[in-house]
């Protein structure tokens, strides 16, 4: 499935979830679909760390629902966070693991293994048990529902198989923020919706 | 015949909680055995063991963003590894975290295998200009939520390294 129509298809069902998105590809869709400058956390170029991120985000505000975009080659980098993920155990938080079998931020470079890797089957052997695969827009229209409504113990994975990103596809802008612009836009914004205090000067 | 140091471990969660550290992650170092075990079993603390220090750093770099207090905890040869993470997330993003970790390859640990801790971890906190604090007696663990607090006044990563006369004791 197209990557960007994979991405548009998941927004149009988001309601209030906050949303970290990883290296390149899945912050330059995500902004595409969205141009969301708010409860969007566009963790660029962090090496596998996006899930982790949002995970912490998700202990702290049990509340939110987050959902956290990763690539497949940032998987490949770090697959042992699906352990901590598990082990974390948090209802309200989705890994959305986009696989479209190359590095897709430096040029859909090669990825070890692609033909063979099997994510779902990765996340399985890790005990978790809610867990989806996509390979074209109408599953996931049949399946969100379901999807959402994973409130129950042990966070939701999802596997996306897109294609790779198109030559022009590349050139899509990236989120144009600085990283304490981000910082702040997101914060003051779950601040307000949260009425907690991130920011606020402690004695 | 060591002189232990009675209670380190427990006197850090104090310290730690006392500013409002509530997530803690953590990587195992034989010598921080006392202190993850306080941390473990004290429950003013969410004390999350991570895969990799990497992960330390955003799991509390993503808490803070939801408003929950952290600190990661770590060996040294974990602290060399994340230098990229800290610089991407914490430097870039300005958020702040403390790091707290062992000052491994320093007079008093006879491990050759943290030679090279002890030749560059220093070097590498200052390329990065990381302020760190070294803490060496129990009368310095304050030091820790002084730290703590700072990092949230300047929006940066900072790290305390605690040495072996701390958390094992001195050697007579």
């Amino acid at each position: 499935m197209n990557y960007v129509e994979c991405f548009r298809t998941i927004a149009r069902h988001r309601t209030d979830e906050l949303v970290v998105t990883s290296a390149g590809n899945s912050s330059q869709a995500w902004w595409e679909v969205t141009r969301d400058s708010e409860a969007s956390f566009y963790l660029d170029a962090s090496m596998s760390l996006s899930t982790m991120f949002a995970s912490g985000l998700a202990l702290a505000r049990p509340e939110q629902k987050v959902w956290a975009f990763m690539g497949d080659g940032a998987f490949c980098m770090n697959p042992g966070t699906l352990m901590v993920e598990r082990e974390m155990n948090l209802p309200n938080l989705t890994h959305f693991l986009v696989s479209n079998r190359v590095y897709g931020a430096t040029s859909n470079a090669g990825l070890p293994n692609f033909q063979n890797n099997d994510y779902a089957a990765t996340a399985r052997s890790m005990g978790l048990d809610h867990i989806f695969e996509f390979r074209n827009i109408e599953e996931i229209e049949r399946n969100f529902v379901a999807l959402r409504a994973a409130n129950r113990p042990g966070h939701t994975f999802v596997v996306l198989e897109v294609e790779p990103f198109s030559d022009a596809e590349q050139k899509l802008e990236q989120p144009p923020f600085d990283g304490p612009e981000l910082k702040y836009r997101f914060g003051r914004h779950l601040e307000r919706r949260a009425g907690c205090d991130i920011f606020g000067y402690r004695t | 015949m060591p002189v232990t140091t009675h209670g380190a471990g427990t006197r850090i969660a104090n310290e730690l909680a006392s500013c409002g550290v509530r997530l803690v992650a953590s990587l195992p170092d034989n010598w921080l055995t006392d202190v993850i075990d306080a941390v473990n079993r004290d429950d003013r603390f969410i004390h999350i063991p991570v895969n990799r220090e990497e992960s330390a750093i955003a799991l509390c770099s993503g808490a803070y963003m939801g408003a929950l207090g952290s600190a990661a905890l770590m060996g040294a040869s974990g602290l060399m590894t994340v230098i990229y993470a800290v610089t991407k997330i914490n430097y870039t993003y300005e958020i702040p975290i403390l790091l707290m970790a062992t000052l491994r390859g320093a007079a008093g640990d006879h491990h050759k295998h943290h030679v090279a801790n002890g030749l560059y971890l220093l070097r590498v906190l200052e390329a990065i200009n990381m302020p760190y604090a070294i803490i060496d007696k129990p009368d310095e663990i304050s030091l820790i939520s002084r730290f703590y607090r700072q990092t949230r006044t300047v929006s940066r990563a900072m790290s305390v390294l605690f040495t072996r006369d701390l958390l094992k004791g001195t050697r007579a």
